[in-house]
């Protein structure tokens, strides 16, 4: 790499606005410039870090409502190539349905959704996964 | 002076029947994402107020959460709560004529104190006596909790027969106008709806009850603001919002807002009320509120992205949701245990 990327760009724009702009604004100016800083790192570890995410998410997704195929009907319309907005929904559907409130679906459903949470606190608040252990 | 104060200053002289009412400072209060704040400095010469009053000015935003109240109602249930002996600030007018500033509005009694949750969880000089401070809080809510309905002025409790239930359709429904969905928060009200504890008396409740939306003087309870959710339902509902993992700011460990442990908050709760939340039932609204705030924090970050109200503060609230889906999933597990 001779040019810095996105990544590289925000990184060193969120320390220059740390460590120089931040200590000389007024009391009352911190606060926004902090939401800055803060919206700039998720920007940088979404940029990173989604791709992969969504890929495993959509994977997770398909694998969970596979299992639940002695309920057909709310697999209708779901195939491999299904985006992850569609999957999203037809698991929301089907726990709406109680599909997945048998016990060992449940415990499915719970992991399943444990594994997708945690990449997504890793992008939105990665904090919160360290605070958890 | 300008247009707009002119005609502020001809409102309250006629609403405290004075002579003439002059007005000293009205300055815009930054924050509020529902509604407007402003400070209102007054001198009043004549009738029954006459003297200097610190007031604050309350209207509506442009644009406010579909499930907050109007300023017209917001004061009226100020004004049963300050009659029940709940500490909150004076309501002393409402106007509900958009000719005088363009929009309803109220103006109460400006309480001094600090409010903000991230200074109060994290400076020991303003709450020198965590346990003191949560006691108060703990009595003020039982205060609030035996407001019992019907109350004049106020709107009739919905005739929902469990109010958990209720609420779990309404959030449903707010889902619904999203763009996308959301499986953990759909779990979450999946296992809230299967779970549900039996329905207890309604009452008034807040719905807004935390550290972030009273203020403390002195290390003393001065005043609960934030009046705009407040309604009949599950008292038990209060309790879980106050202590709910995601309003302790600087103070995690501490459950009771932050402040202090829960027991001091639950004794000075039960010295009023008389009764006491259980273990089982306070971990099930800890987790409703989880899925309350997560279901707001969505409809936050939508005004930012579809409301025609662009805003920092909104964008980032919407990546709020993923560590409240990950509280969820704990919550639930370890109520499964």
């Amino acid at each position: 790499m001779d040019i810095a990327d996105a990544a590289d760009l925000l990184a060193i724009a969120r320390e220059t606005l740390l460590d120089e702009l931040v200590p000389v604004l007024p009391n009352e100016r911190r606060y926004a410039a902090r939401m800055v800083a803060s919206a700039m790192a998720i920007a940088a570890r979404e940029h990173r870090l989604a791709p992969g995410a969504e890929r495993r998410e959509a994977e997770t997704l398909r694998r969970l409502l596979q299992d639940v195929d002695s309920s057909p009907q709310v697999l209708v319309g779901v195939d491999a190539t299904d985006a992850l907005p569609a999957l999203r929904g037809v698991v929301r559907d089907a726990i709406r349905a109680g599909a997945f409130d048998e016990p060992q679906r449940e415990h499915a459903l719970a992991a399943a959704l444990l594994q997708i949470g945690t990449d997504q606190v890793a992008i939105a608040n990665p904090k919160a996964l360290r605070d958890r252990r | 002076m300008g247009v707009r104060a002119a005609a502020l200053s001809r409102w309250l002289r006629r609403e405290s029947r004075a002579d003439d009412v002059r007005i000293i400072r009205h300055e815009r209060l930054p924050g509020g994402a529902i509604q407007e704040n402003a400070t209102l400095d007054v001198e009043v010469t004549g009738g029954p107020w006459s003297g200097q009053h610190a007031l604050v000015l309350r209207s509506d935003a442009p644009s406010g959460i579909a499930v907050s109240l109007g300023r017209a109602q917001e004061f009226a249930v100020l004004r049963v709560a300050h009659a029940a002996g709940v500490i909150v600030p004076r309501p002393l007018f409402l106007c509900r004529d958009p000719g005088v500033l363009g929009r309803e509005f109220f103006v109460m009694e400006r309480l001094p104190g600090v409010a903000a949750g991230h200074r109060l969880t994290r400076e020991p000089s303003l709450v020198p006596d965590g346990d003191a401070l949560a006691r108060e809080l703990g009595a003020n809510l039982a205060r609030i909790h035996a407001i019992r309905p019907p109350c004049p002025g106020l709107e009739a409790p919905s005739p929902s027969a469990n109010h958990a239930l209720a609420t779990i359709g309404n959030y449903r429904a707010q889902l619904d106008r999203q763009h996308d969905a959301y499986p953990t928060l759909e779990y979450g009200l999946r296992w809230c709806e299967r779970h549900a504890p039996a329905p207890i008396g309604v009452t008034l409740i807040h719905r807004d009850y935390r550290t972030g939306n009273y203020l403390v003087d002195n290390g003393r309870l001065s005043g609960v603001l934030d009046w705009e959710f407040a309604g009949f339902g599950d008292p038990r509902e209060d309790l879980g919002w106050f202590t709910a993992r995601c309003w302790r700011f600087g103070g995690a460990d501490r459950e009771a807002g932050g402040i202090a442990a829960l027991e001091p908050f639950l004794r000075g709760y039960a010295s009023v009320a008389g009764r006491r939340i259980s273990r089982s039932e306070l971990d099930y609204w800890q987790l409703m509120a989880h899925l309350r705030w997560a279901v707001i924090a969505l409809q936050q970050s939508r005004r930012h992205l579809a409301g025609g109200e662009r805003s920092l503060e909104l964008a980032l609230t919407g990546h709020i949701v993923r560590e409240l889906e990950y509280e969820v999933l704990h919550s639930i597990e370890r109520g499964s245990r």
